[in-house]
């Protein structure tokens, strides 16, 4: 356990030193916001203000869009939420008038419960239906406000909230705005290296992989959702209150797409990059006066370029660290020994058991009646012919698809049919046939979030890097790296994941799985691919993880691998037990022999 | 009161169809929803009215140009927004790419035509009332538009590889199908079937440069209640939109219409996510 | 521009942490420009409008700078787009203000941009004249700098109201707007007016201008028994579609509201041109023409001098024109009487009018009452009788 406990302190001091080539453009930037009131007047005041409160909504935007991958392109509508909300409130409409700092929170609150429920749909509904379901609510907002006469206004609309001095004047304001907007920056960046960032990132490109690490898509989306709801409505504040005055047709469709595109011109997955986005887009109409007409057009054609020929955006091009080019020559040596160090010794433990599972798809039958025994500190090899149903006996075990008929238990204990997001719990990982890794986080990532629910602390924990958020990012990051060792790939823990081989993404899938520390491992073809030296570094690492005690399914076509490292092997066929027993016994077994071995 | 009701609501709901019927066009061969779709239809109105009353051509010529200068706005958005970005489909970058494109289209509409609805010629001259052509043109140009799709998917070669493309790609890319310009030309009829909507629904909607970002929400509708793909459900979806809207238009109002249209979206997009035509999912693992 | 900018910007990076000093004004003030700002919505859905009153800009402009200019200082107007966006007028009064230094603002025109504009304008203490029609826009102790020369929204309401109860001489009236946020407030103010002075609001809807038929409200409003529809809108294309509608139902019932309902692009709109009689919209009577076919002795003067400086108007209305001339001219004028481009100066100049005789109208303002239009100039015109931007006397006016 001594690489998971490393003293903090040196680890801190290091990790500070680490982060500052990233830290460094923010602080940049916020020295140039706060010099602005030094070289211009309040007309840049004014610009800069502008740029502060779109980015306190972008930056919770950010995480719907960058990080989820949710194309929430209607964000204007909790923009306007908010706008209404606070100037109602100030104003007094319909409740006593509120002072302004009071009115914020609560619009915060409203904002963060209409951001859940605009973003409701992304739980069921695909890109293209997300899409234009916020673009309903877009138009909702706007044709509600104008119609709540008595509230909103109507077409006049209603005065934005004024705030107290000092933040009564151009550059007191501003640098309210600016407060919130490195506030709001602090605690999305907070969010995006946490263990619920890497999990947003995960749902989005590898939503599989994440089901079976255990993280649970629908409270991930919430989570983030009612964090964007709420920063839009108080950037909605902000904004009314920069306007002096709200009108229903303040709030453009172009104000969406400006907000959306910031973020897709910065890059996915980056903070800096829709930063940069957010100013640029801002700065931009005010310089090209001229083409005022033309303003959208250019943001469209900005938006089809970067798409086309840029997709990672401005972030892309500032990741200097990932152009550096990898040795060609390196190779995989993991060090099974070290397991000892991060995954716990188990003394026998309960067996998995399938009993008489069935499935089919249509009129096939993938699985008949099948029977499997998996024992805890044994290697289980799973082989047959191609179509025999291996591959869905571990999507049934894991959960992916619910079996027709049959039991399943871990022990004692059922295990539920479907439900795969809740297998990790259970303590079963698993690798699959096609590495779903996420190409582009690095490797050490992609290895922590296989520990997502291990970690302890809170979304709210973690948005405010609170001390059990640091612990649980310590742990993680410890455990990834001590893996990465044991697998062999610790020299590139911080390359982007897609640019390893094909055979170095098969051993992060089983890094991954590994953080779990799981009781069961099932292993989908991890040996497809890989050279004879690398299948036989895997055969050493297999038999290390079963020689902690977990138990292993393996699913293999190499007869070799299977017949050297397994303890049992059951042959399937046509989706039943064809024959199963000690690799000796299989070996000779006569059908076995004629049907699949071939010898 | 009702007659009216019906003769908008049924002209309005067979433009919303063939919206959705140039949605699905796009989708069979590429598999990607594009936001030029409600474009086209603009195009349709904005191009019949610039070469009949304009330039002054007579209606057939007019009508011909303008379903030639939509198909090549489709071939345009094949080229541009779809063809560059289908090799990684799972990325989802067509929403952005064809965004930005439907984006551009409209801009330039709305600099170029002008800001205000502006007219359009009437066609024939035949009826008057809730009977009068305005109502009844768009009704009729979908019924031949679906009717013509039919016999083109059913009984001529073209058609039948379309078909073949639109089940499996893969196989039909295998059986030796040209599916690089059948999907050209997919974009193509899309454009055909956009044009034939705007066109025959100019008298109602004029030529409007903000038609676009309208049409592609009400022809998306039909596209999400009859489930992808599917032109049947899209024309069912489509009327059934058309004569909700005009019906709540008449019961609650201008303001409230758009809240209960977009209200029975979202729960019918909850509800079945697939549509109430439409086939379940592929496999995910 | 660009050395003295940076002579401030260097200016006041000197002074750090003394930015409160102001520093005294150069002598040479004297002969710089005249800034005059313009918040112009040029492109986007409602510039029509703005094109006319930018073409009496220019052209009061021109007059002024080619007669020597005011006390040999040229008028230099500096024109932002804004689109018709609150966000983007917001941006550019600022830009005016802080960085181009504008000595006074004209416009904005659309209710949106003036509401956000206006206070931050004050806030700035800029004279600013605008034709925009809020009412709350005129409030001289929190806007003390700002004059309207344009009838405001009630005086309008005032105008219609009167044709429909005492020349019209009709009791049920249908009150009808377009959905946007001046529709539907105009449609309430309307109604309850109506409703005070005793008549009989049998219909009164707010309707989506994308609805492609308007048989279902213009039914409703003939069955309520309206002898009148008023409209509030400036959606000319559904204007157009209740034309039609109207047409098609045969019923004679009069349409009388909003200027757009003479907007000249409902003449391609409408499906016959008889479609388009009996509908009559707000006018003026300084550019109206009566039964002889002859405009107010001023105004045909400004026509012909605007003819001869080659201004289009066919495609336009004469008061936008008239009013952006008057305008002008009346910040040249505050400049002329005060002696400076000092806000204040000019504030008071404006204050001290009274029937200042521009060719719109005559002005009247002082110190507590800002709307400076007389409401007796209102008048309705036949909507479809437009020439060189004027319109014929509805019936009824003598």
């Amino acid at each position: 356990m001594t690489a998971v406990t490393a003293t903090p302190a040196h680890q801190e001091a290091g990790a500070i030193r680490a982060a500052l080539p990233q830290l460094a453009p923010f602080l940049g930037i916020l020295a140039l916001a706060v010099m602005l009131p030094f070289i211009s007047n309040d007309y840049w005041a004014l610009i800069g203000t502008r740029a502060a409160i779109y980015w306190v909504l972008v930056s919770g935007l950010n995480l719907v869009v960058g990080f989820a991958g949710h194309l929430a392109i209607g964000y204007v509508a909790l923009l306007t939420l908010g706008a209404y909300t606070t100037s109602v409130l100030v104003a007094g409409n319909v409740l006593p008038p509120v002072p302004v700092f009071a009115a914020l929170p609560v619009a915060a609150i409203v904002g963060a419960m209409f951001g859940v429920i605009v973003g409701l749909p992304a739980l069921r509904l695909r890109t293209f239906y997300f899409a234009m379901s916020t673009l309903g609510f877009a138009t909702i907002v706007t044709q509600i406000a104008l119609a709540w006469q008595s509230v909103t206004g109507g077409g006049i609309g209603i005065s934005g909230p004024e705030f107290p001095a000092p933040f009564n004047t151009a550059w007191g304001f501003y640098f309210l705005c600016t407060a919130f907007a490195a506030f709001t920056t602090w605690m999305s960046a907070n969010i995006a290296r946490s263990r619920f960032g890497r999990a947003l990132i995960a749902v989005r490109d590898a939503e599989v992989a994440a089901e079976a690490t255990g993280i649970s898509k629908p409270k991930m989306l919430i989570a983030i959702f009612l964090f964007a709801g709420a920063l839009a409505a108080i950037a909605g504040g902000l904004f009314a209150s920069l306007q002096t005055y709200i009108t229903p047709d303040a709030f453009t469709f172009d104000l969406s797409v400006l907000f959306f595109i910031a973020i897709l011109i910065g890059g996915r997955g980056s903070i800096l990059g829709p930063m940069l986005g957010t100013i640029i887009l801002t700065i931009l109409p005010e310089i090209a006066a001229p083409l005022a007409a033309w303003s959208t057009f250019l943001y469209a054609v900005l938006l089809l370029v970067i798409v086309l020929v840029m997709p990672g955006g401005i972030a892309a091009l500032l990741d200097f660290r990932n152009r550096r080019p990898l040795a060609s020559n390196r190779a995989i040596l993991p060090r099974p020994a070290a397991l000892a160090d991060i995954v716990r010794q188990r003394a026998g433990g309960s067996a998995l058991a399938l009993r008489d599972i069935s499935l089919s798809f249509g009129n096939v039958r993938a699985i008949d009646r099948l029977d499997l025994d998996v024992a805890p500190g044994q290697i289980h090899g799973l082989i047959g012919p191609n179509g025999s149903g291996k591959t869905s006996t571990l999507n049934v075990i894991s959960g992916y698809y619910a079996a027709r008929a049959g039991t399943m238990t871990l022990g004692d204990a059922a295990l539920p049919p479907g439900m795969p997001a809740l297998r990790a719990a259970r303590g079963i990982a698993r690798t699959f046939q096609t590495p779903r890794v996420i190409g582009e986080a690095s490797v050490l990532q992609n290895v922590m979030i296989g520990g997502t629910i291990e970690g302890r602390a809170s979304f709210v924990e973690a948005m405010l890097s609170l001390p059990r958020n640091r612990q649980d990012e310590r742990m993680l990051a410890a455990k990834a790296r001590g893996l990465l060792g044991v697998v062999g790939l610790e020299p590139l823990a911080d390359v982007r994941a897609d640019r390893l081989q094909h055979s170095e993404l098969r051993f992060i899938e089983i890094a991954r799985a590994l953080m779990l520390d799981p009781d069961f491992l099932l292993l989908d073809e991890p040996a497809a691919g890989l050279s004879s030296d690398e299948i036989e570094r895997l055969a050493g690492l297999i038999k290390a993880i079963s020689g902690r005690g977990t138990g292993v399914l393996l699913v293999e076509h190499h007869a070799d691998l299977i017949f050297d490292i397994c303890h049992q092997v059951t042959v399937l066929n046509l989706g039943r037990t064809l024959a199963a027993g000690t690799p000796a016994e299989i070996r000779v077994h006569k059908e076995v022999v004629s049907a699949y071995l071939g010898g | 009161m009702l007659a009216s009701i019906l003769a908008s609501g049924l002209a309005a709901g067979a433009i919303y169809a063939l919206v959705g019927v140039t949605y699905n066009t796009m989708f069979s061969t590429s598999r990607v929803m594009s936001f030029t779709a409600g474009q086209l239809a603009m195009l349709g109105g904005v191009f019949g009215s610039m070469f009949t009353l304009k330039l002054g051509m007579p209606i057939v010529v007019g009508l011909l140009l303008t379903l030639i200068g939509c198909a090549i706005i489709g071939i345009i958005t094949e080229f541009v927004a779809v063809r560059p970005v289908l090799k990684s489909l799972d990325q989802h970058l067509y929403v952005l790419s064809t965004l930005a494109l439907a984006l551009m289209i409209q801009q330039v509409a709305a600099i170029k035509w002008g800001t205000e609805p502006q007219p359009f010629p009437r066609l024939i001259g035949l009826g008057s009332g809730v009977f009068d052509e305005k109502f009844w043109l768009p009704v009729v140009a979908c019924a031949i538009t679906i009717l013509g799709l039919e016999y083109l998917y059913r009984r001529t070669l073209v058609g039948r590889a379309f078909v073949a493309i639109a089940e499996d790609n893969f196989a039909a890319r295998a059986l030796g199908l040209p599916e690089r310009n059948l999907r050209v030309a997919s974009y193509a009829l899309a454009g055909v079937v956009g044009g034939i909507a705007g066109f025959s629904g100019g008298e109602l909607l004029l030529a409007f440069f903000a038609n676009g970002a309208l049409l592609n929400f009400y022809g998306f509708v039909p596209v999400a209640l009859g489930g992808l793909g599917n032109n049947r459900g899209a024309v069912v979806g489509g009327l059934a939109l058309g004569l909700f809207q005009q019906a709540a238009n008449f019961l609650v109002g201008g303001i409230f219409s758009s809240v209960a249209v977009f209200a029975l979206f979202i729960v019918v997009l909850l509800a079945a996510p697939q549509g109430l035509f439409g086939a379940s999912t592929a496999r995910r693992v | 521009m660009a050395i003295s900018r940076r002579d401030v910007i260097l200016g006041s990076a000197g002074a750090l942490g003394a930015a409160t000093f102001s520093f005294p004004k150069p002598a040479i003030a004297q002969t710089e420009p005249i800034k005059i700002g313009c918040l112009a919505a040029m492109t986007g859905p409602s510039s029509a409008p703005t094109i006319g009153f930018n073409r009496g800009v220019y052209f009061a402009a021109d007059a002024i700078n080619a007669a020597g200019g005011v006390k040999g200082r040229k008028l230099e107007i500096v024109m932002r787009d804004t689109q018709g966006d609150p966000t983007k007028a917001v941006n550019a009064t600022q830009e005016l203000i802080s960085q181009a230094k504008v000595h006074g603002i004209w416009g904005p025109l659309n209710s949106g941009e003036a509401l956000a504009t206006t206070p931050i304008m004050a806030r700035a203490k800029i004279p600013n004249i605008h034709p925009c029609v809020v009412e709350t826009l005129i409030d001289t102790t929190k806007f003390p700098n700002a004059f309207r020369m344009a009838p405001s929204n009630s005086q309008w309401d005032d105008a219609v109201r009167n044709y429909c109860l005492n020349i019209l001489k009709v009791k049920k009236i249908a009150v009808i707007g377009d959905t946007t946020g001046y529709g539907v407030t105009a449609v309430g103010a309307s109604v309850a007016a109506f409703k005070k002075d005793g008549a009989d609001v049998v219909y009164q809807a707010n309707i989506d201008a994308t609805q492609p038929d308007m048989t279902p409200d213009l039914l409703r409003a003939k069955n309520a028994g309206a002898e009148v529809i008023v409209v509030w809108s400036v959606t000319t294309g559904m204007e157009a579609r209740m034309f039609n509608t109207r047409a098609a139902m045969n019923w004679d019932v009069a349409f009388v509201g909003h200027p757009s309902l003479s907007s000249g692009e409902i003449a391609g709109l409408v499906e016959k041109p008889a479609n388009w009689e009996k509908v009559y919209a707000i006018g003026y009577k300084s550019v109206s023409y009566d039964g002889a076919g002859k405009l107010p002795a001023k105004t045909q003067d400004l026509v012909d001098r605007l003819a001869k400086a080659k201004v289009a108007m066919n495609d336009t209305l004469l008061w936008w024109i008239a009013g952006g001339i008057d305008a002008i001219e009346l910040f040249a004028k505050g400049v002329e009487t005060s002696g400076s481009t000092e806000g204040p100066g000019i504030v008071a100049y404006l204050n001290s009018l009274s029937k200042y005789p521009g060719y719109f109208g005559d002005y009247t303002f002082n110190p507590t009452q800002h709307n400076g239009y007389p409401t007796d100039e209102i008048v309705m015109s036949q909507a479809s009788t437009a020439r060189n931007g004027t319109f014929a006397l509805a019936p009824g006016y003598t």
